[in-house]
C-alpha cells in the first residue's frame, strides 16, 4: 500500500500533541468549536500565519501563505484561495525569527531505519544548497543521542520525534524551515506522509479522513474508490482523457503498465482515456461493477473512433473464466449503445481458467459484432492494446 | 552451499501460515509433476480445521492443519525449513517472527499480503534479511523448477504449470517486481527454461532485496543469464548498475522498466504498486532503463523488443519426463472423507469344524477400541474398556436417561425413539462429564501447576471439576466401582494423570467429604495413562481424542445396552401411558 499525504494541521498534532496551537479550518475562521485540540481565540492582537493546508508544494510561491494576520483578518485573506478552488486552511501563530535561523530538516523511513536530512541553514532555499545538507542514519533508538550533538538539534525534540514518526507509521516527515530557539524547536511549515498500510495499527491516531485530496476526481474515480474499500482484491480507476479513444480495462498492477506504455511508446499517448486495473481475484459482481464504470466513461467519450483494451498477463490465481464473466455482464448492458457507437472491443488475456474465459468473451463479442480480437497468453501481452490503436489510427 | 542448491538438494518442507486453499493444491500439483513421491507442504496453521483436504496427483488426501506454529508435533517440526504466509496484512509480521522463532533453522519464505506496514518490513529486514531468503512482501514467491513452488508463482491451475514448463530446470534467473508479471515471463522463458525465480514483490522495501536476489543469480551454477522486470519509482535498479560496474554482476541481464505512460500524466501518477510513485527525477522508468544501459544491460525500450531479446538468451532446458495431466485433469472431489472402520473381508468366526473357539480375550471391547481409535489397542486398554462396559450397561431406573426412555416407551414409541430420548438426555449433568474430565486432568497436567493452585484457580472462576463428586459415596464409604478401576494402575509404570486426579481429590475432600473422584474421574483418569503407556498415544493424539469427544463415548456405548433394556421392560410390562401423579407436581403460584 502507498504512502499518502496527511494535512500539516494533522503532521503537527501528531508530532506535538496538546502544545500545537495551530487551528484549522474550512468556511470562516474561527471555526466553530467541536471539542479537542482545536482552543478558542482569545487573544485579538494576535497575529497568525494563514496556510492553504491541502498538500500543495511551493504554498509560499503560489500566493497560497500569508504572514502576521489578525485574527478577524484571516476569513478574508482566504476568501481568493477559496475562489481557486482551496477549501482546506490552517492558522498558527506567527514565530519572529530571522530568515538565518531557518533550518532544514527531514525524516524518510529507509531499508536501513530512518534516514535523517538537515542543514543548519538553508530553510526554504534549501534546493539551492545541496551541499549544506548532512545525512544521517538512525537505525536504532540508541543512534539519536550522538544525531542530536553532531547536528546540534534538541535531542528532546529529535527523540519526541522519531518516537511519534515510528508510532504513527510515517514514511517521511518534512519540517521547513525548523526554527530553534533557546534549545526549543519551532515547526514553521510540516509536510508528511503516512503508510497507508498502517492505519489500523494506529488505531485512530490518523484516519482516511486526514489524507488529503490534491485534485478534484472524476465521479467514476470516486465510485471505484469505494468500490475498492469493500472487497480484499485491487481496483484501480483514474481518468487522464475523457475524451479519448482508448478506453483500458486491465488487470494486474504490473501488467498493467506494460500495456499501457506500449500506448504511450507507439505515439498513442494522446488516445488514452483511463488507466488502471483490476487484481488480486475479484469476483464476478465486483468486475462487473468496476467494469460498468470504464464503460460509461467509454460512452461518453466524444471521440469519434472508440475501442475498449481488455488486457493483462498471465495471471497467477485470478479466474479469467469468472471475472471475464463479470466483464461480460456488464457490456450486455450497453451492447446496443456500444455497437451504435461502432466501438469495438480488443482482448488478450491469461491465467486459471484461460480457454474457457477467453471463448465465452469471444462468443459473447461475435454475437454481439463488437469483436475487434482476442488473443491468450500464447500471444504478447501488448497485443491487443496494439489492435486497438491500429483500429482506432485508421 | 547457497539455498537455492539446498533447494535442489531436497530442502523443501513447507508451513502454510494461512488459508488459500488454491495456492496450496497448486504447490501440490507442481511437486506431483516434479515427480516427488510426497507433497513438499508439511501442514497448514489455520483456525476451525484439522485437515484440508487436497489432490496429489489423481488421488485425494488430508494435510494437517494446525492451531498454531506451537502445536505442531516435533516429528513434523524437523522437516519444515520454508514459511508461505498468506495471512492479512494485519497478522502477517507476528506470524512470520513466530515462525523464524520456532524455526531458527528455516532457510526462507514468502510474504504474500501486499498491506504490510514499511515499519513491520524494515523490521523484518532487521532481523532475517541477512540469514534468510524472504520473498515479498507481496507478490507470487519464489521458484524453483522441478524442486519448490513457494507461492502463486507460475500459476494455479494444472494446465498452466504445464505451460510454464515448471517441473523442468533451465538456465534463466527470472527476477521481477509484479506477481503477474513474473508469471508472464516465466511463461515468456518456457523454452528456454528457468534456474529459480524470485518475485520480490511491488512494495517498498522487500525483506530479501534486489541486490540479495541478483548476488544469488550470479553464485549459481546453473544460471547463465538474468531476466529482469521492474517499474517507475524507487531506485532498486541502481543498485543493478552497481554491481555492473563494480563487476559483481557478471552474467548477462536483461531488463525491462515499465512505467513510461507516468509521462502522459500531468503529475506523477500513484500506480497499482506501493512503490510505483515517481518520487525524485532518478526514479522515473527512462531514467531507470537509460542508467541500466549505461551499466551493459540490456534494456530495451518496448516490450515486444524485450521478448525479443529473451528468446536470444542461452537456454539450456532440461525437459523432465512429462507426466501425462489428462487424470488430473479429469479428478472429481469427493464430499466426505472417511477410513476404512473395520475391515469386511475379517470375518469374525466363533465357530470352527463344530467347536466353539474363543477368540481371544474382551474380543468385543478391542473390536470397539480399534473401530473409535483407528489402529489396534493394547490388551490392556481393551481388558480396561471391557471394565468399564460391565460396570455402565446401567444404573438403575432413577437416572434421567432411564426416566426418559421408559415414559418414552410407555407413550407408545419404538425402539430406536425410545433409545433416542435417553441418549439425548446425555449432557453434562448426566453420563457427559467424562470427556471433561478427561480434559481437566490433561489441562491441569500441561499447566505445571500443582492441584491446591489448579483447584484454587476453577474455584475462582466458577467452574466445576468435572470428574470429582457423588450425592451418595463420600470420604469413608467409598465408591466401590472407582477402587476396582484404580487397581489398574498397578500394570502401569507411570500413571500422571490418575495421580494429579489423586491430588485433585485429595484438596477437595478437605473441603467437602462429598468431593471425592467419582467413576467419570476415574475412568478418563486411568485410560488416558494406558493410552500414553501401553498404546504410545502423545499429548496431542490424546487431545485430539478429547476433541473429538472419544471418553464420552465409552460411556454411551454400554448406557445403549442399559436404555434398551429398559425400553424392553417397558414394552413387556405395558403398563399404559405415564401420567405424572397431581401430588409428584409441585405448581407454584405466582
Amino acid at each position: 500500500m502507498p504512502r499518502v499525504k496527511i494535512t500539516e494541521y494533522k503532521a503537527k498534532q501528531l508530532l506535538l500533541g496538546d502544545a500545537y496551537q495551530g487551528i484549522s479550518f474550512r468556511d470562516s475562521f474561527p471555526p466553530p468549536y467541536q471539542g479537542g485540540g482545536q482552543g478558542a481565540v482569545g487573544d485579538t492582537e494576535m497575529r497568525y500565519v494563514v496556510k492553504v493546508d491541502q498538500g500543495i508544494k511551493k504554498r509560499f510561491k503560489q500566493g497560497l501563505v500569508k504572514i502576521g494576520v489578525l485574527a478577524n483578518e484571516i476569513s478574508a485573506v482566504v476568501e481568493p484561495w477559496k475562489e481557486k478552488g482551496f477549501s482546506q486552511f490552517i492558522a498558527e501563530p506567527l514565530l519572529d525569527h530571522a530568515v538565518t535561523e531557518e533550518q532544514y530538516f527531514s525524516l524518510e523511513r529507509v531499508r536501513e531505519g530512518i534516514r535523517m536530512l538537515h542543514a543548519a541553514e538553508g530553510g526554504v532555499d534549501i534546493e539551492a544548497h545541496p551541499e549544506a545538507v548532512q545525512t544521517y542514519v538512525i537505525a536504532d533508538a540508541s543512534d539519536i543521542a550522538g544525531i542530536a550533538k553532531k547536528s546540534g538539534i534538541p535531542e528532546k525534540f529529535l527523540l519526541n520525534t522519531v518516537e511519534a514518526f515510528e508510532k504513527k507509521m510515517f514514511g517521511f516527515l518534512e519540517i521547513n524551515p525548523l526554527v530553534i530557539k533557546d534549545g526549543e524547536a519551532h515547526l514553521l511549515d510540516a509536510a508528511a506522509l503516512v503508510d497507508s498500510s498502517g492505519e489500523f495499527f494506529v488505531r485512530g491516531s490518523w484516519t482516511a479522513k486526514d489524507i488529503v485530496k490534491t485534485k478534484a476526481k472524476h465521479e467514476s474515480e470516486g465510485r471505484v474508490e469505494e468500490l475498492a474499500k469493500t472487497t480484499p482484491a485491487s481496483l484501480k480507476l483514474s481518468v487522464i482523457n475523457p475524451d479519448g479513444a482508448l478506453f483500458f480495462l486491465l488487470s494486474g498492477g504490473g501488467g498493467s503498465i506494460v500495456i499501457a506504455d506500449e500506448a504511450e511508446l507507439e505515439g498513442a499517448g494522446k488516445l488514452i482515456a483511463n488507466y488502471g486495473e483490476y487484481s488480486g481475484g475479484p469476483t464476478r459482481e465486483e468486475t462487473y461493477l468496476y467494469a460498468r464504470e470504464v464503460l460509461s466513461l467509454l460512452l461518453s467519450s466524444k471521440a469519434p473512433k472508440k475501442a475498449l483494451v481488455i488486457a493483462g498477463g498471465v495471471a497467477n490465481f485470478t479466474d479469467v473464466k469468472k471475472t471475464f464473466a463479470g466483464i461480460i455482464d456488464a457490456l450486455s448492458e450497453q451492447s446496443d449503445e456500444l455497437r451504435k457507437q461502432g466501438v469495438k472491443v480488443f482482448v488478450r488475456r491469461g491465467g486459471p481458467n484461460e480457454a474457457e474465459g477467453l471463448s465465452a468473451m469471444k462468443a459473447f463479442l461475435e454475437q454481439e459484432k463488437l469483436l475487434g480480437s482476442v488473443h491468450g497468453s500464447d500471444e504478447v501481452i501488448t497485443k491487443a492494446v496494439e489492435d486497438a490503436i491500429a483500429f482506432v489510427k485508421v | 552451499m547457497n539455498v537455492i542448491d539446498q533447494i535442489r538438494h531436497g530442502a523443501d518442507g513447507i508451513l502454510v501460515l494461512g488459508n488459500h486453499p488454491e495456492i496450496v493444491q497448486s504447490i501440490l500439483d507442481f511437486d506431483f509433476l516434479s515427480g516427488k513421491p510426497a507433497p513438499s507442504i508439511i501442514g497448514i496453521v489455520t483456525q476451525n480445521r484439522r485437515a484440508l483436504k487436497c489432490f496429489f496427483g489423481a488421488k485425494e488426501m488430508l494435510i494437517p492443519c494446525f492451531k498454531s506454529v506451537s502445536t505442531i508435533p516435533e516429528t513434523k517440526k524437523e522437516n519444515i525449513r520454508f514459511m508461505l504466509n498468506v495471512q492479512s496484512g494485519r497478522r502477517v509480521f507476528e506470524s512470520t517472527v513466530s515462525f523464524f522463532e520456532t524455526f531458527p533453522n528455516a532457510l526462507g519464505g514468502h510474504i504474500f499480503a501486499e498491506n504490510m506496514p514499511e515499519s513491520q518490513a524494515t523490521e523484518l529486514i532487521k532481523r532475517f534479511g541477512k540469514e534468510k531468503l524472504i520473498a515479498g512482501p507481496s507478490g507470487v514467491g519464489l521458484l524453483v523448477p522441478g524442486f519448490l513452488k513457494l507461492g502463486a508463482s507460475g500459476g494455479v491451475g494444472v494446465p498452466q504449470l504445464v505451460q510454464g514448463k515448471l517441473s523442468s530446470p533451465g538456465s534463466v534467473a527470472v527476477v521481477s517486481t509484479s506477481g503477474g508479471m513474473t508469471n508472464e515471463l516465466i511463461v515468456a522463458v518456457a523454452n528456454a527454461g528457468k534456474s529459480f525465480s524470485v518475485c520480490i514483490g511491488g512494495d517498498r522495501f522487500p525483506v530479501t532485496s534486489l541486490t540479495d536476489v541478483l548476488a544469488l543469480a550470479e553464485a549459481d551454477k546453473q544460471t547463465e543469464a538474468i531476466v529482469y522486470f521492474g517499474e517507475l519509482g524507487g531506485s532498486d535498479e541502481y543498485e543493478i548498475v552497481e554491481m555492473l560496474e563494480k563487476r559483481q554482476l557478471t552474467k548477462p541481464i536483461l531488463c525491462y522498466i515499465a512505467g513510461i505512460i507516468d509521462e502522459a500524466f500531468d503529475e506523477h501518477m500513484q500506480f497499482g504498486h506501493a512503490k510505483a510513485l515517481v518520487a525524485h527525477k532518478d526514479e522515473s522508468a527512462r531514467a531507470k532503463r537509460e542508467a541500466l544501459k549505461k551499466a551493459g544491460a540490456i534494456a530495451p525500450d518496448t516490450f515486444p523488443e524485450f521478448l525479443a531479446e529473451m528468446r536470444k538468451l542461452p537456454g539450456t532446458l532440461t525437459d523432465t519426463n512429462a507426466i501425462d495431466i489428462k487424470p488430473l485433469m479429469e479428478r472429481q472431489k469427493s464430499i466426505l472423507s472417511t477410513r476404512k472402520i473395520v475391515d469386511l473381508e475379517n470375518v469374525p468366526e466363533y465357530v470352527k469344524g463344530g467347536k466353539l473357539v474363543k477368540r481371544g480375550e474382551n474380543a468385543f471391547a478391542s473390536a470397539t477400541l480399534h473401530a473409535l481409535l483407528g489402529r489396534e489397542a493394547s490388551p490392556l486398554a481393551g481388558a480396561f474398556v471391557e471394565n468399564i462396559f460391565e460396570l455402565l450397561i446401567d444404573h438403575g431406573g432413577h437416572v434421567s436417561g432411564a426416566v426418559n426412555t421408559m415414559i418414552t416407551a410407555r407413550a407408545g414409541k419404538d425402539l430406536v425413539s425410545s433409545l433416542a430420548a435417553g441418549l439425548l438426555t446425555i449432557g453434562p449433568r448426566f453420563g457427559g462429564a467424562v470427556n471433561d474430565a478427561a480434559r481437566t486432568w490433561m489441562d491441569g497436567i500441561a499447566s505445571g501447576k500443582s492441584a491446591a493452585d489448579f483447584v484454587e484457580e476453577k474455584t475462582k472462576k466458577g467452574e466445576l471439576l468435572a470428574g470429582i463428586g457423588h450425592k451418595k459415596y463420600r470420604v469413608g464409604i467409598p465408591d466401590p466401582r472407582v477402587e476396582a478401576l484404580s487397581q489398574f494402575v498397578s500394570l502401569l509404570k507411570k500413571h500422571p494423570h490418575y495421580d494429579f486426579a489423586r491430588s485433585v481429590e485429595e484438596v477437595t475432600t478437605g473441603k467437602n467429604g462429598n468431593l471425592i473422584l467419582n467413576v467419570d474421574g476415574v475412568m478418563s483418569a486411568v485410560l488416558l495413562d494406558i493410552l500414553a503407556e501401553a498404546d504410545k498415544f502423545t499429548v496431542e493424539e490424546l487431545r485430539e481424542l478429547a476433541d473429538a469427544e472419544f471418553f464420552n463415548a465409552l460411556f454411551v456405548i454400554p448406557r445403549s445396552v442399559g436404555f434398551i433394556s429398559h425400553f424392553i421392560e417397558q414394552k413387556k410390562n405395558d403398563e399404559g401411558l405415564f401420567r405424572l401423579p397431581d401430588e409428584l407436581l409441585f405448581e407454584r403460584g405466582d
